[in-house]
């Protein structure tokens, strides 16, 4: 093996030679961004770069405050000028009003027992729907016998709205915990599963061959190859299903809830306290936003080879 | 890689009357007819022929991803009936695992034997470093250059040290300079190793440069229409592809695929379509063609 001394002939990694359709191309990560925010070659005066701006974290804080001031603005004038242009805003809480009923509840124990009960049902739910909605879907995507076997059944399952669970699962379980749990359950599972299945199809035979001619036994190619090439789908899954899982919960406690965010939100309306159910709401996109970012940071920790180029972003 | 040079009496390919169909939209394709050829021990052989050929089915069977219909393929007298690390396989697509590291990737085939963590890391690193590749161990296939990522395959491949390496055009995607750079590799590589290669490809001067015999096929139905010795000295060099030696065989076999080039183009033309031609056939190939 004396290739050391051949070393020097060979080309370096940015020669970029023509690449066949199937293969990636190649790019260094987006290293200015990281290295203070200019790229060497441009030299002492940099011209302005909306692109760079943007990389820098200060650009993107900036337009996202201007972004959110924005939806604030227009509530507060909607709100204070009681705007009724078919659409009413007579009724509808100022910010103000809800600022101050965000500073009650933080003294309030028991609007946080509802938070938590909330996110106790969809962490029940959504991690019932990944363990067995990855594992059939590994199962499925890899053996014939089990897609002839699961896919028809899931097929008919499928389409019914989670919400439309709600009677069924009343009957079905024994609390009212548990129902709206495996109602949770039933909006992330098919997401999880589809993706899942997704995924594994979506492998390149290539690294099947690869691993088999290594020595990779059927238990080692789903550990090694199966499993993590499906990684991304399943990834995509978990964000679509932990959507999901969220809108089947809120509705799911506004039906047949005591407690929770979604009951919380409800009961304000019905309790007259406007300023609650924005706070409700609030609450419920905090939350939402909270949990697929748990998810993100996830995918990242657990696929460190993506992003390794820029895709098609500009 | 001791090991390959205290048994030099492995690594033995047969393949006898080897007959190999698929079902393709319905229809019986036939893809290799009553191939046999050998591969000594120790020897580099390539297969070469027009697109569509059966060349790939035929690496495919030895490697033992293709059930062959009937005939007897043996490695060392042993029937071939599955994939094994016996055989290493490097493939024309980069086949890296993408989510595992340069010399993650080299392990693969060690920890699959089984062999412990720290001693396969010390061996993954050796041949890296061999190759010239220690400095992107820690760096991802998506990172690399398709000529490293090629690289990276063959190491991994010889990772476990297999008595036999199967390579199928496996600088086919990369650039002329470049390939040429893989070529002196390789021809180096195997003058230490002197393990069995089967290589695969439809450049004639690869093929010369790098074989001590060279296999062409006919147009499918894929069977063996030459077999060619090249008589050049080893350890080869790439000056020796300016000899007329050199010219004088690129010139004969040129003549032979030319021949089954023309079949191969006439019966995709009659059967309507051509589109796998511009897939398969590089510039160079076209240019062979014509």
């Amino acid at each position: 093996m004396a290739l050391t001394d051949r070393q020097s002939i060979t080309p370096p990694p940015t020669g970029a030679p023509p690449h066949p359709v199937h293969a990636r191309p190649v790019r260094q990560p987006r290293l200015e961004a990281i290295e203070g925010g200019a790229p060497a070659h441009v030299g002492r005066e940099t011209p302005f770069s909306l692109k760079l701006w943007l990389e820098s974290g200060i650009g993107g804080a900036v337009l996202g405050s201007v972004s959110i001031a924005a939806v604030l603005l227009a509530w507060y004038l909607a709100t204070r000028y009681r705007l009724d242009f078919y659409v009413r805003f007579g009724n509808i809480p100022t910010p103000l009003d809800v600022w101050r009923s965000i500073l009650e509840v933080n003294h309030s124990s028991k609007f946080m027992v509802n938070i938590g009960i909330s996110l106790r049902r969809v962490l029940l739910g959504f991690s019932g729907a990944a363990i067995v909605g990855i594992a059939l879907g590994i199962m499925v995507g890899r053996y014939r016998i089990f897609r002839s076997l699961a896919m028809p059944a899931m097929e008919l399952f499928r389409p019914i709205p989670a919400i439309a669970w709600v009677p069924m699962a009343i009957m079905l379980w024994p609390s009212n915990e548990v129902s709206i749990a495996f109602i949770t359950f039933i909006g992330a599972f098919f997401p999880i599963l589809i993706n899942t299945v997704q995924g594994v199809e979506d492998i390149d035979e290539v690294l099947l061959r690869a691993a088999h001619s290594l020595g990779a036994k059927e238990k080692d190619v789903i550990l090694h190859v199966v499993i993590p090439g499906a990684l991304q789908h399943i990834f995509t899954g978990l964000a679509v299903g932990m959507g999901v899982a969220w809108v089947s919960l809120i509705a799911a406690e506004m039906i047949s809830g005591q407690f929770g965010i979604g009951y919380f939100t409800w009961e304000a309306y019905s309790l007259i306290s406007y300023p609650d159910i924005a706070l409700g709401m609030i609450t419920i996109g905090v939350l939402g936003l909270l949990c697929s970012k748990a998810i993100h940071i996830c995918s990242k920790l657990a696929m460190p080879w993506t992003g390794l180029a820029a895709g098609a972003r500009k | 890689m001791s090991t390959q040079t205290t048994r030099p009496q492995a690594g033995h390919i047969e393949v006898r009357d080897l007959n190999i169909s698929f079902k393709a939209r319905g229809a019986t394709v036939q893809a290799v007819k009553a191939v046999s050829l050998d591969v000594q021990a120790g020897e580099f052989v390539s297969l070469i022929g027009p697109s569509g050929c059966g060349k790939s089915t035929l690496m495919n069977a030895v490697a033992g991803f293709t059930q062959a219909n009937s005939g007897v393929l043996t490695l060392d007298g042993k029937r071939i009936d599955g994939p094994g690390s016996d055989r290493g396989v490097v493939f024309q697509q980069y086949s890296l695992f993408p989510w595992m590291t340069v010399r993650k990737n080299v392990e693969f085939g060690l920890k699959m034997a089984n062999m412990a963590p720290s001693q396969r890391e010390t061996q993954a690193r050796t041949l890296l470093g061999l190759a010239g590749l220690l400095a992107f161990e820690n760096h991802y296939p998506a990172q690399l250059s398709g000529g490293m990522k090629q690289r990276v395959g063959i190491v991994r491949a010889l990772a476990t040290s297999p008595q036999v390496l199967l390579m199928d055009e496996p600088f086919g995607a990369l650039d002329s300079q470049t390939r040429s750079v893989m070529q002196e590799i390789l021809t180096n590589m195997w003058q230490r190793l002197r393990l069995s290669v089967l290589f695969i490809t439809h450049d004639i001067e690869e093929a010369i440069f790098l074989s001590d015999r060279i296999y062409v096929m006919t147009a499918r139905p894929g069977r063996i229409k030459a077999e060619i010795r090249v008589p050049l000295p080893r350890p080869r060099t790439p000056d020796m592809m300016d000899t007329p030696e050199f010219a004088g065989l690129v010139r004969s076999i040129k003549k032979l695929i030319r021949e089954e080039s023309l079949a191969a183009m006439g019966g995709e033309l009659r059967d309507g379509g051509c589109g796998g031609l511009s897939m398969e056939i590089g510039p160079e190939g076209v240019a062979h063609v014509l």
